[in-house]
Formats: structure tokens, sequence, C-alpha cells
């Protein structure tokens, strides 16, 4: 094995001094950055529709009035800010009250806001109306983006397993014509020091709705800290605004999903297996293919003789796969910390959802499973090229052969949106057990709890699969690799992989 | 004498390899002693490149045994050196780092292998290359590379495929004396060539292949005693009665650029009777000389000719 380890090092040493190569780690990150946050900056990911929420509070109602408070606010905001949008444009300031003007020339101030909720909509229209300059179109103030919908009686006398059918119900028949995008319930005793979280019951559209609860819940907390503590304080100046942060803690949602069985799901349960199967897929890609250029370039060079002469096959294949590995596990390190570092730099919170997210998927009990997935994809495709790579004599006889294959390989991609909207379904089942998909499938499928012997006995036939191609490959590059010939008939190249002479 | 001194280096016994239908290497058996340079003669397509490949244990034979350095080559890969005929490395590589690879895949510790690496370079004129990537060499420099990776690690056995090719005068007279030293120091060598003034300059024994079949085996002046000998003879008046001698197979008359007879002698005739019958005629001579064949005749003869024919 020191020979398949040596080759290894050179081939880890060979792919990560190219430049291509850092390159691609950092324009994936990126890529992803861009997939998340743009949608977000240009308005993309919102439509224009109010999300409605209910709220369950067996608390007490402390909480149920932050998050309406913050609903409020959020309306008031967008109120005020559109105001000094079309007043910036359309409003004569001079003949504009001086306190209105003012309000309208910097609308994210603490006195802005307070000018407007004494003022109202209305009166604030009566004014601008006066001072309008000519030609002005007419003002419509915008709607609300979130609607507060009072809990039915179903809900508030729920308890239990019944609650949990009583918020799937909600979600999905809503309150008469209105949608319901989401119920949070809180649970009694919720506090800073409460063991349980807030539920958030994930609606059709309820993104800005979590982070709107959880902002507002965030908040509550801290007030609930500062309540709590200042009449036992003697000197009130101790309770700055971080030892409030520390003891208060950000608000955790426990966020669940009424499709599901059980309801518990991770914030992002649905992105981050996708994000582990795409992972999965460019990297297996990206360095295979590497170590597929690599071999019919040291065809071409003829390198591969002089190290046909030092090692056996089997030592070259295995050290060739080992590099790849020890490259992908690089790149994996590399893209989380570029990545992590981004976001963390753009949004801590999306980091903070992120990394918790991350714990749920990725746990002591997942994380075997998923290394081995890992694993086994990456040699299956690894050991696919490889096997090309060997049997091709230029580059363009190595496309010839690859152009069928990633058409085969890159069907779990077409299929990821159906099996995420049935992941335990027949499709997400059926495709489970073909063991050069199980990697894929099972990563999607991992945070919906497949039954355990399917993902004991999906593991089991992929490693077999994985073993299989590996002493396949071995064959096949120990028969093709020093030939200049184009690539061998199907035929051949069966008799070869079962030991016949071809 | 120890037996280990005294056994072949390489013993081949009854090798044939076929590929699909067509058999590149047909029953072939030879001996190489230790501390000797054979020559591995034959056209393009002999069956030079699969035996050796087969000799360092690339491929298998279909039938036969390859016994090296006493044992089977996969037990003794690390004191083999190897210098393909199509030289490669890895281009964006310094060439230190090329030639240490090799040496470390052959078993020398990494640190001494960078060090030796850099002596040879430093010995071979390319110090100041050391850190220079391969594509940054000329081919010159990049051939001499691929040549210091075949020996850094200090093989007894190195196998050379058609190491003068691409070579300028210059260089291969480098690779002469570099290959000379090397049987000097008691290594043996094995190169193949189908230039034949490099074989005659440096080999002990020569083995000549064509169509996977051995076809000579022997020494220099073995391969030469194959063929009969030749008389140059040049004078003034009417020569053509040489061609009417008895020992005399063909004559080719002076032509243009060729100021004497050509005679061709029957198999060993030493050509005194021609200069007796001149000096019967009172034929002034102008030039007399009678010369074993060149290998290069004798290679073209029994590469030409059929296997059973012409083997040793």
């Amino acid at each position: 094995m020191t020979h398949a380890f040596l080759i290894a090092r050179q081939e880890f040493i060979k792919y990560v001094t190219r430049r291509g190569f850092w390159l691609s780690i950092l324009m994936f990150p990126l890529w992803i950055m861009i997939v998340i946050f743009v949608p977000q900056w240009t308005g993309g990911g919102h439509d224009n529709a109010p999300h409605a929420l209910t709220i369950v509070d067996r608390s007490g109602g402390f909480y149920r009035d932050a998050i309406l408070q913050q609903v409020a606010q959020d309306t008031e905001d967008r109120e005020l800010a559109a105001a000094a949008h079309y007043a910036a444009a359309f409003v004569d300031f001079g003949q504009l009250p001086r306190s209105t003007a003012q309000m309208l020339a910097k609308p994210d101030t603490v006195q802005a806001r307070r000018a407007y909720r004494s003022l109202g909509m209305v009166v604030l229209v009566d004014e601008m109306t006066a001072a309008l300059k000519p030609g002005a179109p007419f003002f419509g103030p915008p709607g609300a983006r979130f609607i507060y919908v009072p809990p039915s009686r179903e809900l508030l006398a729920a308890r239990g397993a019944a609650l949990d059918f009583a918020v799937t119900r909600t979600l999905r028949d809503g309150d008469g014509p209105l949608d319901i995008d989401a119920v949070v319930v809180i649970p009694e005793g919720f506090g800073p020091d409460s063991a349980d979280g807030a539920q958030f019951w994930r609606g059709k559209n309820e993104s800005d709705l979590r982070a709107l609860v959880t902002d507002s819940l965030t908040l509550a907390l801290r007030l609930a800290v500062a309540q709590r503590y200042a009449p036992v304080l003697r000197n009130r100046d101790m309770l700055t605004p971080a030892v409030i942060d520390t003891l208060s803690g950000p608000a955790i949602l426990d966020i669940r999903n009424p499709n599901r069985a059980g309801g518990r799901e991770t914030s992002m349960d649905s992105i981050v297996p996708i994000a582990l199967a795409i992972i999965l897929f460019v990297v297996s890609v990206m360095n295979s293919s590497v170590l597929l250029q690599g071999v019919v370039e040291e065809k071409s060079t003829r390198m591969i003789e002089v190290l046909l002469s030092c090692a056996t096959p089997r030592e070259i294949t295995s050290g060739k796969l080992i590099g790849v590995i020890a490259v992908a596990l690089a790149t994996l390190l590399i893209w989380a910390a570029v990545f992590l570092a981004l976001i963390t730099l753009v949004s801590q919170d999306q980091a903070a959802m992120i990394l918790t997210s991350l714990k749920a998927v990725v746990s002591l009990g997942t994380l075997p499973l998923l290394i081995v997935y890992f694993l086994c994809g990456l040699l299956i495709y690894g050991t696919l090229f490889l096997a090309i790579g060997s049997m091709a004599s230029s580059l363009a006889d190595a496309q010839s052969l690859l152009g069928p294959s990633m058409l085969i390989l890159m069907l779990p991609n077409l299929l990821i949106a159906p099996v995420m909207r049935d992941p335990n379904g027949p499709l997400a089942t059926a495709f489970s057990w073909i063991p050069i998909y199980t990697p894929f499938f099972m990563m999607l499928r991992i945070s919906s709890h497949p039954p355990l012997w399917q993902i004991w006995a999906t593991a089991a036939l992929a490693i077999a699969t994985t073993a299989a191609m590996i002493v396949w490959t071995g064959r096949i590059f120990a028969r093709h690799v020093l030939t200049t010939e184009r690539p061998p008939a199907l035929g051949v190249l069966l008799r070869g992989l079962l030991g016949r002479r071809g | 004498m120890s037996a280990r001194m005294t056994e072949p280096v390489v013993a081949l016994s009854h090798i044939t390899k076929r590929f699909g239908d067509f058999i590149a290497v047909n029953d072939l058996s030879f001996a190489l002693a230790r501390g000797s340079i054979l020559g591995f003669l034959g056209p393009n397509g002999a069956g030079k490149t699969t035996t050796l490949r087969m000799m360092l244990g690339i491929f298998p034979p279909d039938t036969g045994t390859i016994r090296v350095l006493g044992r089977d080559v996969g037990q003794v890969r690390e004191r083999i050196g190897y210098l393909p005929e199509e030289r490669g490395l890895y281009k964006r590589m310094r060439a230190d780092a090329a030639i240490a690879y090799i040496a470390t895949l052959k078993g020398m510790r990494r640190g001494a292998a960078l060090a030796r690496a850099r002596e040879l370079l430093k010995e071979f004129g390319l110090g100041d290359f050391a850190q220079v990537r391969i594509e940054g060499l000329s081919k010159g420099m990049a051939q001499k590379v691929q040549l210091l990776s075949a020996v850094v690690h200090d093989p007894e056995f190195v196998i050379l495929d058609e190491p003068f090719s691409g070579l300028d005068p210059v260089n291969q007279t480098e690779l002469e004396a570099f290959i000379r030293k090397l049987a000097g120091e008691g290594k043996t060598i094995l190169f193949s060539t189908h230039t034949m003034q490099h074989a005659e300059r440096l080999c002990d024994r020569l083995l000549i292949l064509a169509k996977g079949t051995k076809r000579f085996e022997g020494t220099l002046e073995e391969a030469r005693g194959l063929l009969p000998r030749r008389a140059r003879i040049g004078g003034e008046g009417d020569l053509s009665f040489l061609a009417r001698l008895p020992g005399v197979t063909r004559a080719t008359p002076p032509a243009q650029g060729q100021p004497h007879w050509l005679l061709d002698l029957k198999e060993g005739d030493d050509g005194r009777a021609l200069l007796a019958a001149c000096f019967a005629r009172g034929v002034p001579l102008t030039h007399f000389d009678v010369s074993p064949p060149e290998l290069h005749d004798v290679f073209v003869a029994l590469v030409g000719a059929g296997p059973q024919k012409a083997a040793a």
C-alpha cells in the first residue's frame, strides 16, 4: 500500500496546485451565495400576497402580543417607507408641516416611526395631497405583509396529538377564503429558561414569517429577562444589552411540517439534504473529471508506463482513488469554511440557521451513513471515470464514452423535486435501490426518516457495488491503459471484466 | 563466485504474448548475465517493447516464465530502472521533484531521493534547472531528467527502451558514456534500439527480434560471422575477371561514387584467392580490403529471413 499512498499524495498535490482547482473551489460557494441571496435582494423570493399567521399562546399572551407588535411595526415601516419614497418624488416638502417633512425626510429613525404612529396614514395622505407637485400620481399605500388570524376554537382547545391534527387542518384548509401560512404554538411556561421552544408550523409560504417570529420572540425574551431581573438588582445598570443577550439568547424555533410523520423538522430540512446531494454530485464530477483527464494525459505522455514499472495496476488505481477522496475532502472543508465565512459576513442569522439545520441533519446517528454514502458516491463516479480514462486514447475518445455515462449519472438531479415532495414514496424508494443512485437518493431522504432496514440494506448494497467497481476498474485499467487503440467494444469489455480473455 | 553472481539477471523461458489474434512475442527465450550490456534489436513491431514490458511486470506473458534477479519481477521492481521509449513526466512537476517521485516509488525515502536527484542533476549539468518545471526544460534536458529518474535509485538492472531516439549527436555521445559508466559500476543493461552503430559500439551481446521471434542471439562477432565477408578491390585495367572467380558469389562493378568492385565472398573465404588472382594477372591494385559485414547488413539479412533459417 506504500505505493498507493505515494501515488495518492502525488495525485493530491497535482490537483490542488492547479489554478483551475482553486478557481472552482472559490466559485462554488459564491454561486451558492448568489442562489440564496440574490432572490432575497432583488425581491424575487417574495410574492406580494400577505402572509397569514395564527398564534396559539398558552403562556399567557405576552409572546403573542410581542409578535403582533412586530407585525404592526412591519406594516408601519412599509407604509412610512413607501410614503417617504413617494414624497421625495412628488411632494413639495416646503408646503408640508415641519414635523411631517422631517419624518418623511428621515423615515428610518425612531423619531420618524413615533411621529408616523401618532399621525396615522389617513392624516399623512391628506397632508401630502395638499402639498403635491403638479402632475403627481395617486398615492396608494402598500398593504400589510403579514396578517394575524386569531386561532379557531378547535386550535385553542386542542392538546397533544389533537393539536397536531388541528394545526394540520388549519394549514390545509385555511380560514375561510384565506390561506394560513404558519401557525405558532407557544407552550405553557415558555420563557428564557424553558426547555421547550415555540413551535413554528410551516405552511405554503412561510419563510418571511419565520424570520419575523424569530426576531419578535428574541426581543420578547430579552424584555422578559429585563423585567425579571430589574426588580432584584440594586444596580440596574448591570443589565446591559450584552448581559440581557447572554441571559435570553436568540429564540430557537421548533420548526414543524404538517406533511411529515411527527411534524418535526429542522428549519432548512429540505434545503440541507438537497444541498448535500448536489454537493456530492458536483464534488464527484469535478474531481472525477480531473482524474479522467490525468489518466488520459498520463497515457499520452507515457508516464503511465513509468508508473506501471514501479507499481501494480491495483496500487495505481487505489492511489488515484485515494487521491481523489483526499482532494474531495479538502474541497468540502474549504467550501464549508469559505461558505460559512461569506454567509456570516452577509447575515449572521442565516449562518446560525444553517448551522442549526446542519446539526439536525448531520447528527451522530446519521454522520457515519452520510460518510458512507459520500464515499460510495464519490468512488462510483471515480471508478467509472478512471475506467473511461484508461480505455480512451484521447480526450475526444473519453468524451464519446463520457456522454452516455453522464446522462445516466445525472438522473438523480432531475428527480430531486419529486423525491423531495414525497421522500418515502415509491419513486424515491425504488431509485434508492439502484446502487449507483443510492448515495444521492439516500442523502435526499435521510432527514425524512426512511425505514431503518432500508437505510442499512441500501448502504450495504452501495458498499458492495463500490467494491465491485473498484475491482472491475482495476481489471479494465490493467488491460487497456497501455493500449492506444480506440475503446473496446462492449462485449470485449464485459469479457475482460469477468476475467475472460477477449 | 557465489550463485547470486553467476545466475542470470534476466531469464526468459519460452515466452509467448498474444493480443487477440496477434502474436506479439512468440516462444522467446534468452538469459542475460550480470554486468553485461545486451542490445535488443529489431524493426518496428518486432515485439521489443512488449518483451521489455513483460520483463518489467507490466504485462504477464500468456505462456512461459520470466525471472528477474532470480525472482518474480513483482518482488524486484525496486531493483530495476526503466527508461520508456516515449518519454513521460508530469509537465508541471519540478525537475528534482519528478526524479525524486520515481525514486520514492522505487523505495527511496523522500528526503534522500530529493537530495540524490539534485546531486545527479548537478552532475549532468542541470543543477541550475532543478527547480524548473519539466514544461520549462528543453527536449534534451527533459530527456536527461527522464534518464536520471530511471537510475536515481541505483538499480541493479537497467532497461532502456530506445534511449538514443530524439537525442542530438552530442547528447548521444554523452548517453553512450553514461551507459558505459553504469556498466562499469556492475549494473546489467538491456537497451533496445534499431540504430546499429550504438549497438556495435556498446553491446557485449545482441539479440535480434523480428515479428515476435528471436532471429539471433550472440556477440557482435558471431553476428558478423553469419554473413560472408565482402571484398573491395580497386585497380587499373579490366577487373571483370573477379566476378568469375570461384570464391565470389556476387560482384558489383564500380559505379558513380563507388570506385571499387564490391565482391561478396563465399562463406569461409578470406579473400586471399582474389589477391593471388590479381597478382597473377599483373593488375596494379589501388585498393584492396576484405572485411566482415556491417551489423546493419546482418540485421537486414536476418530480419528479412525466415525465423527458423536464421536463428542462432
